[in-house]
């Protein structure tokens, strides 16, 4: 066997490349730890309703256009991966900022209700809600707040000159497969957290 | 280095119907997530509303997956690399909600400790 064919096996043992296989595992993997942080609070608010009634401190409007911003965000990135695999460089420059921008959106949304929320008397420490509350939207933020940063890395990495849209179309897709994880993520929370809490 | 490379006519046919896929499923999904928003306020049965936004929820988790995540378009490991995750914490919410029941726990036993 050549060289060549030989690298070539490596990065697809199994028909797929490594990179996605092991972002696929990981992303399985997370769901498994979200999934425990979601449930944690449910089964709070299922033992205690009457604990605390977050109606009167959520916004919806605020948490529907937060999640209206990660959606597009997603589809921004569906269009920057898409780009990449074109050979299109710019194109994954211009919808790369365009994500980065709609992260950084949300990540200032959910700090502002983060304050507001403090400033009402919810913390990590006033009970059961507040801990399984900032726990599991926390945990969500920084997984936004990686993405950005990968997301940032990756588009001031593309002016470097040493980004082949063929060589690196598969890191960009991998990229994208975390950036919309993070999305059905709170695709979730938006429902399981804040939606039924507003069911009458 | 080139800014713009030529893939095949094939690859790019294929991108572009992938586009359309993309713009249509990004209204789509909007467009859910404002009838949420409304669903809540709405004075029918709670029940019903509950069952419809779980459902609206899961076609909006579901298409990500399908569609922006290429799952459809990859091959068959792929999902069930993810599907194994998937339905261990799906099925570790729905074990947990169902023994961690007011019935079920002892709370004098809680509130004494």
């Amino acid at each position: 066997m050549s060289d060549d064919a030989h690298n070539n096996d490596s990065h697809h043992n199994l028909m797929v490349n490594n990179k996605k296989l092991l972002m696929w595992l990981f992303l399985g993997s997370d769901c498994m730890f979200f999934g425990t942080m979601i449930s944690t609070h449910l089964i709070y608010r299922k033992l205690y309703p009457e604990s605390f009634d977050p109606t009167s401190l959520f916004s919806l409007e605020l948490t529907s256009f937060s999640t209206f911003i990660l959606l597009m965000s997603s589809f921004l990135m569906a269009l920057a991966v898409s780009a990449m695999h074109k050979g299109d460089i710019k194109g994954f420059r211009r919808n790369t900022l365009g994500v980065i921008f709609f992260g950084l959106i949300f990540l200032c949304c959910q700090v502002f209700e983060f304050t507001e929320f403090v400033h009402e008397g919810l913390t990590l420490k006033s009970g059961t809600f507040g801990s399984t509350f900032f726990m599991l939207t926390g945990t969500h933020g920084v997984h936004v707040a990686i993405g950005v940063f990968w997301l940032t890395c990756m588009y001031f990495y593309s002016f470097t000159g040493k980004m082949d849209p063929h060589e690196s179309a598969i890191d960009v897709e991998v990229a994208g497969l975390y950036w919309h994880f993070v999305d059905i993520v709170w695709i979730i929370i938006f429902t399981a957290i804040y939606l039924i809490e507003f069911i009458q | 280095m080139s800014e713009t490379h030529s893939p095949s006519h094939a690859d790019h046919s294929g991108e572009e119907q992938k586009y359309h896929a993309f713009i249509n499923l990004a209204l789509v999904l909007a467009a859910i997530t404002g009838i949420e928003l409304v669903l809540v306020y709405l004075p029918i049965n709670g029940t019903l509303i509950f069952s419809v936004l779980i459902a609206l929820s899961l076609f909006k988790f579901i298409s990500v997956i399908a569609w922006f995540m290429h799952l459809i378009y990859d091959r068959l490991i792929l999902t069930l690399a993810f599907g194994t995750g998937l339905v261990i914490a799906t099925g570790t919410v729905i074990a947990l909600m169902s023994i961690m029941d007011r019935g079920f726990v002892d709370f004098e036993a809680i509130s004494a400790f």
